[in-house]
């Protein structure tokens, strides 16, 4: 019957269970709370899978040109090649109307499909008619459609030719169709099919392809190829095996003038990437570039809107740069000789909208008969709005003609020779002068002997489709990536409940304290009889880890109903965190495992440092000297902790750039001091003079000075959960006075715009103006930034997933310059904003440039610094480098990267028009400025809000996460006012022998009661003022501003914590009656 | 057997408690120290029992001095040399009584021969003074008296040379302290332990064999 360690450790928890409980519901709590946590990141995490894998529908590999289109024959060549079914949709972005009701929808997106989509995409055979569309049950839900009714939906037009290329006709920007809702889709019927990173469910509407792109014998423009299986190398590979020149919009022909073969593109211009890559394979090609000048000037002469080819000088040999050729017919028409100088003006289209007329001035070289042998009308590009035209003056060039300066004998020449140019120049001149961000050629030509086949054959499985803008993705991978890579909501919520851990830890360590003092006993005998310190330490390490464990098996299921009522949270009340309301509990045993660890580990660290600090005071033999020698290091410790809050106080008003964080760590330091005080308080010993005196209320005061953690726990859990609540109120966002000025985070711009089709005019020019009827007074000042966009994954604080692509914003920066728009956090200028702007311009590399975007956006949406590289895919398929420039001050830029305008033209020629605005203008006409622009420019789906609740949308999510906080910061509050309960119950029981003694020396109850009152009065106020004052203190500039500071909720806070204290004292202090006194001492 | 020389004790608020006291113990002694309160008769036998250290001065037991050691061998001379007497019985409230006898073998680690040994030498001490029905009953359950020699036999049941007890009958009745002194008394005749007992009461005082008082610090006659 030896009495064994583990015998001895169980019989004492037997014993001693009803001091025990109270740290076996401590330790529940804590581990409910830390494992509910775990679990709820692990369900998250879990949920944007289900969600990502959701949206992707059957596609896990995808085949995207971006920008561009390709023939939808692709698809059932890769098919072929793969063995594994591939199909070809249509995507684009638009937006949808009820017809009945006139509601609009805004960025929907837009699937254009075939009966091939549905049966791949899900078991059900579904099938659109033309004149048919399927709308998702959200989509539905917001415009309230059944099967039916009938939509109108808008969106960009499919168009090979990019409406901003030069010479593209200046048609609409946008396609219109009715349509009858055939199927609304369910999630389970692939409804929600999208692509992309994102929680959020999207409103997607599906139609017949046909009615999106006529499409020629079953063969349609596509943009996206999608497979259900493989990886991307195994859709790589053949990809480049099987695509044809025709695939990607190429045209080969032969010119019966010239007789030699040609390769033309339907975007006009052919990428210099791609005309080195073909003429790399076929060395005898030549690019071409013909060009529509304005004019031919010559001694007072003009020759109005004509075509010059600039050519190979293989063809003309002899003729330098400067040098030009022109037709008999030109030169006759400005009665020029060979040796005159002729000058050339054209419209350079670089920059979109923003038309520059240049010129030239070139020698006449030679003149050449009208039939020369490079007499070829096939030499000017198909533009659609020139070369179907019967008349010059019925062309539609997208470049202002002037109408007046077509002669009859210009006419003539265009029903004569249509677009065969009048002139020539050297290949390299018209390269450098006319090659844009489109290309570098309108054709490339090959000799006779090359027959168009010939030159199909060669090509075909040997161009690099990345060079002409297809990419092949793994969005499974990449969605399973973006989530678990995402926000995490593990450490999110251990963050968020920080103050209840602290609060359970605080307890706990509290409990064990008076569960030792309990043992003090046990202890000295475990010394007397021999037992070393590192068994009697290892007893009571064991005794409460034995209890930890026993609080936190439980603990940690019941962290699987707080993980519940957390997503439930999430789902509802705290949806503005996650933007979505399908996130789901998941049961996972790592976290939970985690969890009981954690909490093990945790209470291991409290339960060694108590057990040590316990015996070493057991230990201390001259326990008056260490406390005096302990009383003057503390003093000291107290007299710096002054010295500091005061200085940072100082510090902060002199220094008020920094003001903020010096107002913050001085109120945390003036925290530090107050409850210091307060323990030196108990701690002091009084002077001779005083302690001779000898009082009631110094016989409860030296209760303390013996527990000073009784006193000091409950104030400190008091005032922290103040101080937490106040610091919480104070940094909730709102949209402040000083968010409205140009360095704030609206740039001081009104309003704020998006477009869910891109607007192509430049809303700032008179034209425009006009046509909008923008000409009144009331418009006078208002004025836009147009920013074009790249579509991407939003990552702002609205996406949960880590975002790699997010959307890229082109901004011309002079706008921001000459505002003084925004701020920045860093930058590579060190805060230059001007200079940091200005980057934007700038190509420090080939294929780099700089970037900008919100530092929050930088920190923890693409886990970047300043000065790091983001790599995307430049529409040309290459790989673009954006060095971060600068981290903009919370914006309402966040969730896009900035770049140049000029730099974006120049990468992503293509995106025309502009989808978001930044609109200026008088205050007093906003809500004018806003009917009239969405009203005007409906066709465009334009959306127009304040700039200033375009910022707070952002800080949703922030002031979620603020109200989580403030809501288990008072949780963990009513945990501190439980523990001074639990304090005092402890404290009463323990000094029922005290209490009982001073009945029986006449003391009366009430002045008993009095004496033990007036301490736990002093610990609440204490603690109440600590973390008032301080937190206010920190606080300051918050204060000073007009942020929204929930006085009321702090103020409510405080009251209720007075009264329920004060309350919960009275009524515990009603347990020490005369009765129970009498009965202790009868025990006595 | 035991020799303190020149022992010195002060705590800031009392003042000099011992005053470079000497004493010399030998085997088999049986001493009675006496004194007011607050005199250090306790900080003595702390010093003694290594639970205390003196200011100044040197205690040798078995001629080794033994203020040197660590808090190791200071608990392993506590187990092998020294048995504990208080006025509070010390007994841990969750163990019954035998238990409780024998959880000083569990400090020393007793080989299973050694454990059986002294777990029967226990039952002879335990009917030895009275308290053999008593080894499944817990503290709570038996008298103060009761209480108090099962003390006396957790402290000897190690087989210690010396015995301190400190106001062993402080908390015991007339009767209970009667029988409590002659049990020290023929324990130490008996079994040959060393004796040191403070206490107020001059009857238990004047059942051992020698009689010193602390005065001012010093042990006097």
């Amino acid at each position: 019957m030896k009495p064994g360690m583990l015998k001895i450790i169980t019989r004492s928890l037997i014993f001693y269970r009803k001091d025990a409980v109270y740290q076996v519901i401590i330790v529940l709590l804590l581990s409910a709370i830390i494992t509910g946590s775990l679990l709820t990141g692990t369900s998250v995490r879990n949920s944007l899978r289900r969600t990502s894998d959701q949206k992707s529908g059957n596609a896990r590999i995808i085949v995207s040109s971006g920008q561009r289109f390709f023939s939808s024959t692709l698809a059932d060549k890769l098919s072929v090649r793969t063995g594994k079914r591939a199909v070809a949709i249509l995507e684009t972005e638009g937006y949808c109307s009820n017809f009945l009701t006139g509601s609009t929808s805004l960025n929907v997106r837009i699937f254009g499909v075939n009966d091939e989509f549905f049966q791949w995409n899900s078991s059900d055979s579904l099938s659109i008619m033309p004149g048919d569309a399927a709308v998702n049950s959200k989509l539905a839900e917001e415009l309230e459609l059944k099967p039916g009714d009938e939509i109108i939906i808008k969106f960009k037009p499919v168009d090979p030719l990019p409406s901003n290329a030069p010479f593209a006709p200046s048609k609409d920007d946008e396609s219109s169709k009715v349509l009858r809702v055939s199927h609304i889709l369910t999630a389970e019927s692939g409804g929600n099919f999208s692509p992309g990173i994102s929680q959020v469910i999207p409103k997607t509407l599906f139609i017949n392809i046909s009615d999106i792109d006529d499409g020629i014998d079953g063969k349609f423009n596509a943009n996206r190829i999608l497979f259900s299986s493989g990886t991307a190398d195994s859709v790589l590979h053949p990809l480049v095996e099987v695509t044809s020149l025709s695939d990607i919009g190429f045209t080969v022909r032969r010119s019966e003038k010239t007789g030699e073969s040609e390769i033309i593109s339907d975007r006009i211009f052919i990428d210099s990437i791609l005309v080195s890559d073909i003429l790399a394979k076929i060395p005898s090609g030549s690019p071409v570039l013909t060009y529509l000048v304005n004019s031919f000037s010559f001694n007072g002469r003009t020759t109005p809107y004509s075509f010059v080819a600039s050519i190979p000088s293989s063809v003309f040999p002899g003729i330098s740069d400067d040098e030009i050729l022109l037709n008999r017919w030109l030169a006759k028409d400005l009665e020029i000789e060979p040796g005159d100088s002729v000058v050339l003006r054209w419209y350079d289209t670089t920059f979109g909208n923003h038309l520059e007329e240049n010129e030239k001035t070139f020698r006449v070289s030679r003149i050449l008969d009208d039939n020369n042998k490079y007499a070829d009308p096939l030499l000017m590009p198909d533009f659609p709005g020139i070369s179907g035209s019967t008349t010059c003056s019925g062309w539609d060039a997208g470049v202002p003609i002037l109408l007046d300066q077509i002669r009859k004998k210009d006419e003539e020449y265009w029903n004569s020779f249509r677009g065969t140019p009048k002139a020539f120049i050297n290949y390299s001149e018209g390269k450098k002068i006319w090659g844009n961000n489109f290309g570098v050629a309108t054709a490339l030509r090959f000799p006779g002997s090359l027959a168009p086949q010939d030159i199909e054959k060669s090509l075909y499985g040997s161009l690099d489709p990345v060079d002409a803008g297809l990419t092949v993705t793994d969005i499974r991978k990449a969605g399973a990536s973006a989530a678990s890579e995402g926000v995490d909501f593990s450490s999110l919520f251990l963050g968020l409940g920080f103050f209840i851990i602290l609060s359970c830890l605080i307890l706990f360590s509290l409990a064990v304290t008076i569960f030792f003092d309990t043992r003090r006993n046990d202890v000295r005998a475990y010394y007397s009889l021999g037992f070393r310190n590192r068994q009697i330490k290892l007893f009571l390490f064991s005794e409460i880890t034995a209890l930890s464990v026993i609080g936190a098996i439980p603990g940690v299921f019941c962290g699987l109903l707080v993980n519940r009522i957390v997503i439930s949270a999430l789902n509802s009340v705290w949806q503005g965190a996650v933007q979505t309301n399908t996130l789901s509990s998941d049961f996972s045993l790592v976290p939970l495992i985690a969890g009981f660890i954690s909490v093990i580990t945790l209470t291991a660290v409290v339960i060694y440092i108590k057990t040590s600090s316990f015996l070493k005071r057991m230990n201390v033999s001259s326990e008056e000297k260490s406390k005096s020698r302990f009383l003057s290091s503390y003093f000291f410790l107290i007299l710096v902790t002054l010295v500091l809050t005061i200085g940072l106080f100082l510090s902060a008003v002199l220094y008020r750039n920094a003001e903020t964080i010096l107002f913050f760590a001085g109120g945390v330091f003036l925290f530090g001091l107050f409850i210091l005080l307060l323990r030196y308080y108990y701690l002091y010993e009084p002077g001779k003079k005083e302690k001779d005196s000898f009082s009631v209320r110094r016989l409860s005061k030296k209760y303390y000075n013996h527990n000073p953690s009784h006193a000091i726990t409950p104030a400190v859990i008091i005032a922290a959960g103040i101080f937490a609540v106040i610091i919480t109120g104070a940094n909730r966002q709102v949209v402040s006075d000083k968010m409205l000025l140009p360095e704030g985070g609206t740039g001081g711009y009104l309003l704020w715009g998006e477009s869910a089709i891109p607007v192509k005019e430049d809303l700032n020019l008179d034209k425009s103006r006009k046509d909008y009827g923008f000409e009144s007074e009331e418009f006078r000042e208002m004025s836009f930034v147009q920013c074009c966009r790249v579509s991407g994954d939003d990552a702002s604080c609205l996406n949960l997933n880590h975002v790699t692509s997010p959307p890229i914003l082109s901004v011309d920066p002079k706008y921001f310059i000459d505002k003084g728009s925004f701020s920045f956090v860093s930058s590579l200028t060190k805060g230059n904003n001007t200079v940091t702007w200005a980057m934007l311009d700038e190509k420090p590399g080939e294929n780099t440039i700089y970037g900008i975007a919100d530092q929050t956006v930088l920190k923890w949406g693409l886990k970047v610094n300043i000065g790091d590289t983001l790599k995307f895919r430049a529409e040309n398929g290459q790989i673009l480098n954006v060095i971060i420039a600068g981290g903009l001050k919370s914006s309402v830029f966040q969730g896009n990267i900035i770049i140049g305008s000029r730099n974006f033209s120049e990468f992503f020629p293509s995106v025309s028009g502009s989808s978001i605005f930044l609109i200026d203008g008088n205050k007093k006409y906003k809500d004018l400025y806003i009917n009239t622009l969405q009203e005007r420019l409906s066709s465009y789906g334009l959306f127009v809000q304040s700039a200033g609740e375009k910022l707070s949308s952002f800080f949703v999510v922030t002031n979620t996460y603020l109200d989580v906080f403030v809501i288990l910061g008072v949780f963990g509050l009513i945990l501190g006012v439980t523990g001074l309960g639990f304090v005092l119950a402890r404290n009463y029981n323990l000094r029922k022998r005290e209490f009982a003694f001073l009945a029986a020396t006449g003391y009366t109850q009430e002045s008993i009661r009095s004496f033990i009152l007036t301490d736990q009065i002093i610990i609440l106020f204490w603690g109440i003022a600590a973390g008032t004052i301080s937190g206010l203190a920190a606080t300051f500039p918050s204060l000073q501003n007009d942020g929204d500071i929930p006085w009321n909720q702090i103020l409510y806070m405080v009251l209720a914590i007075l009264v329920t204290g004060i309350i919960s004292l009275l009524i515990s202090v009603r347990r020490i009656t005369s009765r129970s006194l009498v009965s202790q001492l009868r025990r006595e | 057997m035991l020799r303190l020389e020149n022992i010195s004790k002060s705590y800031l608020q009392r003042g000099l408690v011992l005053d470079k006291l000497d004493l010399q113990v030998n085997k088999g002694d049986s001493l009675a120290i006496t004194g007011p309160s607050g005199s250090g008769k306790t900080t003595l036998l702390n010093i003694i029992g290594l639970m205390d250290h003196p200011d100044s001065g040197d205690v040798f037991f078995n001629g080794s001095s033994i203020l040197s050691y660590g808090p190791d061998e200071s608990a392993r001379y506590r187990n092998r040399n020294i048995g504990f007497v208080f006025q509070d019985h010390l007994l841990l409230s969750h163990l019954n009584i035998k238990e409780n006898i024998l959880l000083p073998l569990l400090a020393s680690g007793n080989h299973r021969n050694d454990f059986k040994e002294k777990a029967e030498y226990a039952g002879v001490l335990m009917e030895k003074t009275g308290i053999a029905s008593l080894g499944d009953k817990f503290p709570f359950q038996i008298s103060g008296g009761e209480a108090q020699r099962a003390t006396l036999v957790r402290a000897l049941v190690n087989k210690p040379s010396l015995l301190l007890a400190d106001e062993p009958t402080g908390s015991l009745d007339s009767k209970n302290a009667y029988l409590l002194g002659n049990l020290l008394r023929d324990l130490n005749e008996e079994l040959g332990v060393t004796l040191i007992v403070v206490t107020h009461s001059s009857d238990l005082a004047s059942m051992m064999k020698l009689n010193l008082k602390l005065d001012n610090g010093r042990l006097v006659k």
